[in-house]
């Protein structure tokens, strides 16, 4: 049986594959902002005997439309400049320059897929951004859009480890944020877990813990009652 | 008999804990407002330590986001009236 210890913070792909199943069970369950994950088969060898292990997590479409602070500013124009518009008497008028302005705040969707890196180990978080025509964000625009922690610093130097990369089982350019390291604090988040779980409950937990860490770099949070329910 | 102060003055005591290499602080233990972002404890640790590459964690496995109230860290993670905040200086990504 695996001795904490030693253990280096990675996973074999069967188990990250229980830690996956694990992981979106108690998203279902207990995650009511977003939602669920789904297990997506990719066999390799689709006819030999368990053609389930291989897959990653997904969850997609996920939208975002925050108004930020700009936005907010150009709605309350665009009231008043109606208003004035009416009250001059032309109000079958329809003044397209506004109508542009007010459809300007586009919806934006995002996919994210947590992949199994077999070179490292480890889960690895890749993710796209599109409008809702299908064409794809940019990385300097999906970095303006998600939501960033109130420690700029922190939040900058974590975005400087997302780079395109082909996805491993869609063969498509997706955004991957660096698995290198995640193996070192993994295992430095279950040393110190007061808990001093035996390995079965770390597989359990192993995806939530490292969803707290990656997680905050795509504003995507954990709550609390995700963390206490074990 | 003293009133119970409001949870936004209320001040969590922080336990700062060294684990891998990272350096012991000499004054490990410090009080900070419940009300105040988990950002607070992050950057303190950094001013004090002169390293910017810090990773931050607590007891029960998890790396709170730097925008978590202390007082709600302290509510569900706290214990024997402290929080216990892990820190490393191993590099976090790749």
């Amino acid at each position: 049986m695996m001795d904490l210890l030693h253990w280096d913070g990675t996973l074999s792909a069967k188990d990250f594959r229980i830690g996956a199943v694990a992981f979106a069970q108690k998203w279902e369950s207990l995650n009511f902002a977003f939602p669920p994950w789904v297990w997506v088969p990719c066999p390799k060898h689709p006819w030999l005997a368990s053609p389930e292990e291989e897959g990653y997590l997904s969850m997609e479409k996920i939208c975002i439309s925050r108004l930020n602070e700009e936005d907010i500013d150009q709605t309350t124009q665009i009231d008043t400049d109606e208003e004035e518009a009416s009250c001059s008497g032309n109000k079958d008028v329809i003044d397209d320059a506004t109508l542009v302005q007010r459809n300007h705040h586009e919806l934006h969707y995002y996919d994210f897929h947590i992949v199994y890196s077999n070179t490292f180990r480890v889960p690895v978080l890749y993710l796209r951004a599109y409008c809702s025509d299908g064409q794809p964000l940019q990385l300097d625009e999906i970095e303006k859009e998600l939501p960033t922690c109130s420690s700029k610093e922190l939040s900058k130097s974590k975005w400087t480890f997302i780079t395109q990369e082909e996805h491993p089982h869609l063969k498509r350019p997706w955004y991957k944020l660096h698995p290198c390291g995640t193996g070192e604090w993994m295992k430095l988040l279950f040393l110190n877990d007061t808990a001093q779980p035996k390995f079965e409950v770390v597989l359990e937990l192993y995806l939530l813990s490292w969803f707290s860490v990656v997680g905050q770099v795509v504003g995507l949070r954990i709550p609390f009652k995700m963390l206490n329910d074990r | 008999m003293a009133a119970e102060s409001p949870s936004s003055v209320r001040k969590v005591v922080v336990h700062l804990r060294a684990t891998g290499d990272a350096p012991i602080l000499k004054q490990a233990k410090f009080k900070i407002l419940g009300a105040d972002k988990f950002a607070k404890v992050i950057d303190f640790l950094r001013r004090q330590l002169h390293q910017d590459t810090l990773f931050l964690y607590v007891n029960s496995a998890f790396s709170p986001s730097p925008d978590e109230l202390v007082i709600d860290l302290y509510n569900n993670f706290g214990f024997d009236g402290k929080l216990v905040v892990n820190y490393a200086c191993s590099m976090a990504w790749g």
